[in-house]
């Protein structure tokens, strides 16, 4: 047995010309080099950053902080707990909500239901839309002004009715604009899963007089199983790396405060500070979690 | 000249009051124009005019033609692009390789780069230009920290009530003045009883609100105060701070209840459209109610905030300075410095005006005999205060100003009734903040 795997791997190694290790080389080398210093550089530097005390213009300013910004974020930052807080809605809510809609969307839809050739298409327009795009839309049509301010009947300034400075509706207001996008992203993975299934499973499924539901739950979700990873993981990153759509929407006043925006905030313009790198290394923890789970998942599964 | 400074480097006591009136006895005349600066500031010059609009860019393009036809050194002006970008940018647009002179603004966002060592020491500028600069804008430009000027102040504005006269006609109130709080409650509750807003108040930026808050203080608790107050030397939890934000509650059942979802230019609006009786803004946007019609323009007013305490009166406005600066990292730092101080003599001012610019000059060789009511009125205004402060963001701590303060006020204006959670949160922000190196 051991002889034959090392013979087969020898073969095949020597299986490659020396173009072929040349082009090997440049697919693998090139992108790991160019990751390496545009990704993993930064993020070290920005690592060891956050134990400073640094405003970003002269180097011989630096000095060593220890966790005096993570003390600070933790005990002194009025906005982190709310920042964080609204993190965790928006994963609740894109966790039970938007992917759950998404995926019943993708099963209604790979049933063929009557028209569901429109409701694939109406559904996945706003994913084309970057969420900054997404975010002019919506300010524009909520704003003071905006198209729904004169549907409701309120066109002048004075009496707009307050939307995203309503802290009794915005957080929904906001995790509705981002849901727009984010089922359509959903129903459109899920789609391309479903229909890799194979119909025949369904069908002795149903020949054994499974329900609905039952057919769904038992037979199509366990062999949906890659496809269910990758949207929980994307899932739970687009909810932690939320940035844009809140950026456009309030600019860098952080009117509904979340993790991304207290980096951008904290470590660029006016008010540098290494406080962002902390915020940064944060969030990198946070989101990190997720990625380390999936990658230990697809590879066990890999294991003969 | 007095060096009488700061941590912010505007005690411009009383030397502004004579400036803001124009200069009197200071007209024509005087001492000959100084030179623009040495042999060494020769060549061309890059500039960075901090403004994406037409208009702005037409005054900067006028100010680079005019100075390479009266000194031969060639100006290539460009503007900033989006102005909260170029703001937010800065130290590393400093550091990189910026144009040779770029438009900025006094107090702390100059000094702060200054001791970084970003910004070209102006202070022979400064004594070139003489008794064409208000002494009280040599302070307002010098550097706390080395005494040193690092800005040539070119223009300002004044922070106060703004209204419009008719409505206070309509309310049988002086439309001159509103002098005392009572006045100001009488403008507040009727145009309230009018249906329409009292106070206008759009606080989506952060920073709109913070001149109410600085007014409030400054009124309450005066200048003194207030400087401690943004310096660490007074604390946000005292019983005078949280006065304070007692008594901007007071102004919160007057305002639009989107307040959070307008920013200034939503009060603006307000103002424009008649929907309001008064607010409390920088005077840059007057040129808009011109645009409307010479009939809109005629009808704004602006006073300074009614007082409180008789202790303080009116004593003291917020009067942000703008300016240019020279960057070390130009290409040619002479000569960026050289035509920042054109900008702020007679020469550079007289180009600016006949482009079209209509901010008040901080020159005392300028005329302003042909200034409008309303401009007249805006020098009025500065020239009644004693103090001059350059606006809470930029008195004040930038890591602190824009991200602790903005939305502490905004958390504020929502709910009041925590008052005391919020300063709280604002001292132990405070408190945690770096050393400032």
């Amino acid at each position: 047995m051991t002889t034959t795997a090392a013979g087969t791997t020898t073969r095949r190694r020597r299986a490659f010309s020396k173009g072929d290790r040349f082009t090997l080389a440049m697919f693998i080398g090139v992108p790991s080099f160019l990751h390496f210093v545009w990704v993993w550089i930064p993020a070290l530097l920005t690592i060891g950053l956050s134990f400073t005390f640094w405003n970003g213009v002269q180097l011989s300013n630096i000095r060593w902080a220890g966790l005096a910004n993570y003390e600070t974020i933790f005990t002194a930052s009025p906005q982190f707990y709310d920042a964080l807080r609204n993190n965790v809605y928006w994963l609740l809510w894109f966790s039970f909500i938007a992917t759950p809609l998404g995926v019943l969307l993708a099963y209604q839809i790979d049933r063929r239901i009557r028209g569901h050739k429109i409701y694939e298409s109406v559904y996945y327009i706003p994913v084309v839309l970057s969420l900054a795009v997404i975010g002019i839309i919506w300010r524009f049509m909520l704003g003071p002004a905006g198209l729904v301010q004169v549907l409701l009947g309120r066109p002048g300034i004075e009496e707009a009715l307050p939307i995203f400075g309503n802290y009794d509706i915005n957080t929904y207001v906001i995790l509705s604009i981002a849901s727009w996008r984010h089922i359509g992203y959903i129903m459109l993975l899920y789609l391309a899963g479903l229909k890799a299934v194979d119909p025949t499973l369904r069908e002795a499924a149903a020949i054994d007089g499974a329900t609905e539901w039952q057919t769904f739950r038992k037979v199509v979700l366990p062999a949906m199983k890659p496809v269910n990873i990758i949207i929980i993981v994307i899932t739970v990153i687009e909810s932690l790396r939320a940035f844009d759509l809140i950026y456009i929407i309030y600019g860098t006043s952080t009117g509904w405060p979340i993790l991304g925006m207290l980096v951008f905030t904290n470590i660029y313009g006016q008010a540098a500070s290494m406080l962002g790198a902390a915020y940064a290394v944060i969030l990198f923890l946070l989101s990190i979690t997720p990625i380390v789970f999936y990658l230990r998942t697809v590879f066990q599964d890999d294991k003969p | 000249m007095s060096n009488q400074v700061n941590e912010n480097g505007v005690s411009r006591r009383n030397v502004l009051k004579g400036a803001a009136i124009g200069g009197i006895g200071l007209a024509a005349g005087g001492t000959l124009l100084s030179s623009c600066g040495s042999d060494a500031a020769d060549g061309p010059v890059t500039f960075t005019a901090r403004t994406n609009d037409e208009t702005g860019l037409k005054i900067a393009q006028a100010l680079a033609d005019a100075y390479t036809a009266e000194t031969g050194n060639e100006v290539t002006m460009q503007g900033s692009g989006d102005t909260n970008a170029f703001q937010d940018g800065i130290s590393q647009y400093l550091q990189g390789t910026p144009d040779d002179a770029f438009q900025w603004m006094a107090g702390f966002r100059t000094n702060f780069r200054a001791d970084q060592g970003l910004l070209v020491d102006v202070s022979e500028n400064i004594s070139n230009l003489g008794d064409q600069m208000p002494e009280g804008f040599v302070s307002g430009a010098t550097n706390p920290s080395d005494g040193k000027q690092y800005i040539i102040p070119t223009t300002w504005y004044p922070w106060g009530l703004h209204y419009r006269k008719s409505t206070m006609l309509e309310l049988g109130l002086d439309p001159e003045n509103i002098a005392t709080w009572d006045d100001f409650m009488k403008l507040l509750e009727g145009t309230k009883s009018k249906g329409l807003i009292g106070y206008a108040m759009g606080d989506k930026g952060g920073w709109e609100a913070m001149g109410t808050f600085s007014i409030l203080n400054v009124r309450m608790n005066g200048y003194d105060y207030h400087i401690d107050l943004l310096n660490g030397r007074a604390k946000w939890t005292d019983q005078e701070t949280i006065d304070v934000f007692n008594q901007f509650a007071l102004l919160i059942p007057y305002m639009n209840a989107n307040f959070l979802d307008i920013s200034w230019d939503g009060m603006r609006d307000l103002l424009l459209q008649k929907k309001c009786g008064a607010m409390m803004m920088g005077s840059w946007w007057a040129n808009d109610f011109l645009a409307k019609s010479q009939e809109d323009y005629d009808d704004l007013w602006i006073v300074p905030f009614p007082e409180i305490n008789p202790a303080y009166g009116r004593d003291s406005i917020d009067a942000p300075v703008d300016g240019v600066c020279a960057a070390v990292n130009g290409t040619n730092p002479a000569g960026g410095a050289a035509f920042a101080e054109w900008c702020g003599s007679e020469n550079g001012m007289l180009a600016a005006q006949a482009a079209g610019d209509t901010s008040l000059y901080a020159n005392t060789r300028l005329d302003t005999s042909g200034y409008d009511a309303f401009n007249k009125q805006k020098l009025a205004v500065i020239g009644e205060a004693k103090n001059v402060m350059n606006f809470l963001d930029r008195d004040c701590r930038n890591d602190f100003a824009g991200t602790i303060v903005g939305p502490a006020i905004q958390n504020f204006l929502k709910a009041p009734q925590d008052v005391n959670k919020i300063v709280d949160g604002m001292q132990a922000a405070w408190d945690a903040l770096p050393p400032l190196s």
